[in-house]
């Protein structure tokens, strides 16, 4: 491999990994460095086997890949990049007789977490820091989904990593821990790489300060997100009457329709319909072309 | 009292940087004064880490029995943390495997040529054990595991250890416990088809899923039993002769560098 990437970031070229004959990532080019980054893209459009391929649980296919300075296809370099690793895979799962402590305990050991004290003094903060620490006696099988995806993220936080990677990390949360959850991962991103898949597009406008979007395996957009709504002015517009069949639209509350309205399509005027500042969730599902009702 | 000791009297005898015999006095005046006492600097970095202990020791969860057994056995802390995790499968296979041989035995001691079945199970029970220790699907933190510095090779030797250990003694108490039993091969005959067994499963694990390399393994086993019985004239017992052995050690020796090589590398 000729890549390579800061040693605080990713970089890939060309990134391709097929299951079967399905190209799951189809040339992904990618550099990330200090600061969050949101994944976005639809079920089935590769956001996971990125993730997966970055934090070195798949090999890619094809392609060029550098984690942390380091080829994850070499076992040294990898077992490297696993020390400065954070991964929150999507629906982590656990032994459901053991308590949070000890689960983390077990994951800080397997992190190589110093001795025994040091390791357990890294666990309360953990716990601390997902707001577990009152249920640190809890068996795993007594938590609340909510509770279980904050304990897969304490276990990602442990060793303090330099890249992060988060596999829908807020579904399931409260609004109360998504606050918490977005200051603690901005808190984090001052130093580390973060790249976090979701499909809470206000998680991204609050905590993101560029986005990636996929779409079949390919990177559609990748900017800040001013830059991704600032591609659906114009497009976005509320009116009384249902739009033509080939738009995306939706009724509001108060029986009025939004809808957008893709490049070269042509939204028959109607007399009171006004364009609005497009959100960020327009501008995504202009970009992918949501599927008409 | 009419004297008291001063600032940094007391400064000295607490850092140990008085001379011996100011620090004799001191010590002397201290034992008869309490206000100089209450004055005694405290070592803030002494109380902070005796603290962090104590809360250590009051806070930390109990370590659960097998733990226990496993630092008491000599293993180190982080081992034992290690191999308290275990896959879902490895208790129902612990259970298995003593249900197994508990019945193999009592069928020997009941029908003639009843070791048979022992000799066919025995040389298995470490490779389901191993076959079902690591991997997706039979563990339900792998997914989190996978991609820690210990995944891979290194874990998957500590839990084959933490297979090999009871199965290697459960077997062979069951074999000592057979009728008439008397010669050493009579008792560890089973020993190195299982080890190799379990070689060969871990190598063919490179390549595909660990339960699925140890059903290939086991799908061998039970061909090579079926073959030697439907040979004319040939005993099943055949795949534990001397000569049999031999090739089973040149096998687990084999394999033994393959799997080592792979480690180094992998
Ligand atoms: N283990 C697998 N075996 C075969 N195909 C897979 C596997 N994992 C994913 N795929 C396929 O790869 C494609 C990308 O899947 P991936 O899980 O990366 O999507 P995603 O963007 O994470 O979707 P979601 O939003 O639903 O989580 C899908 O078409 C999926 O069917
Ligand atoms: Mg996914
Ligand atoms: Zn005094």
């Amino acid at each position: 491999m000729t890549t390579t990437s800061p040693r605080n970031g990713v970089r890939a070229r060309g990134l391709v990994r097929t299951y079967g004959t399905r190209r799951a990532l189809d040339g992904v080019d990618l550099d990330l460095g200090p600061g969050v980054t949101g994944l976005l893209g639809r079920n089935g459009a590769g956001k996971t086997t990125l993730l997966r391929c970055l934090a070195t649980d798949l090999e890619a296919t094809d392609g060029e890949l550098s984690v942390l300075g380091r080829d994850p296809e070499r076992a040294a370099e990898r077992t490297e990049i696993r020390r400065r690793l954070g991964y929150l895979p999507q629906n982590p799962s656990f032994y459901p007789h053991f308590t949070t402590f000890g689960l983390l305990d077990y994951m800080a050991v397997l992190k190589e977490r110093g001795g025994r004290r040091e390791r357990h003094d890294e666990v309360r903060r953990a716990l601390r820091r997902v707001d577990l620490y009152d249920r640190r006696h809890t068996r795993l099988r007594r938590l609340s989904g909510g509770m279980r995806q904050r304990l897969g993220l304490a276990a990602a936080l442990l060793g303090d990593p330099h890249l992060l990677l988060l596999d829908e990390p807020t579904i399931g949360l409260d609004p109360e821990q998504r606050i918490r959850f977005r200051d603690l991962v901005s808190e984090l991103a001052v130093h580390s790489t973060v790249l976090l898949s979701t499909h809470q597009i206000e998680d991204v406008a609050a905590l993101c300060r560029r986005v990636l979007v996929l779409d079949q395996g390919r990177v559609i957009f990748d900017g800040t997100p001013a830059a991704l709504i600032a591609r659906a002015r114009g497009r976005v517009w509320e009116q009384g009457t249902r739009p033509p069949r080939n738009v995306t639209s939706w009724r509001l509350a108060d029986g009025r329709h939004r809808v957008l309205v893709p490049e070269g399509v042509h939204n028959p005027d109607s007399d009171e319909r006004v364009p609005v500042e497009p959100s960020l969730e327009d501008a995504y599902l202009l970009l992918t072309g949501a599927v008409p009702r | 009292m009419s004297w008291h000791l001063t600032h940094d009297q007391l400064h000295r005898y607490a850092t140990h940087t008085a001379d011996d015999v100011t620090a004799m006095s001191a010590e002397a005046h201290l034992t008869h004064c309490s206000h100089c006492r209450d004055r005694l600097p405290t070592d803030e970095a002494w109380l902070e880490r005796s603290w962090a202990d104590l809360r250590d020791i009051v806070d930390r969860p109990r370590p659960s029995p097998l733990e226990r057994l496993l630092t008491a056995l000599g293993l180190r802390e982080h081992t034992a943390t290690l191999l308290a995790a275990t896959p879902t499968l490895y208790r129902a296979w612990l259970a298995a495997t003593v249900i197994v041989l508990a019945a193999t035995l009592a069928l020997a001691h009941e029908i003639p040529r009843g070791t048979l079945l022992f000799a066919c199970t025995a040389p298995v029970v470490p490779l389901v054990g191993v076959a079902l220790a690591y991997g997706r699907g039979v563990d339900p933190a792998h997914s989190l595991a996978s991609v820690t510095p210990w995944a891979g090779p290194r874990l998957l030797l500590l839990r084959t250890c933490a297979v090999l250990a009871p199965a290697l003694t459960l077997c062979t108490i069951a074999a000592l416990l057979m009728p008439a039993v008397t010669t050493v091969h009579e008792t560890v005959f089973w020993l190195l088809p299982a080890l190799a067994m379990v070689a060969g499963c871990l190598a063919l694990g490179r390549w595909m899923h660990l339960s699925m390399a140890g059903g290939v393994i086991g799908g061998g086993w039970l061909l090579l039993l079926t073959v030697c019985t439907l040979l004319d004239g040939t005993d099943p017992l055949q795949v534990f002769s001397p000569l049999a052995q031999a090739g089973w050690a040149t096998a687990l020796a084999l394999l033994a560098a393959v799997i080592a090589l792979r480690v180094r590398t992998a």
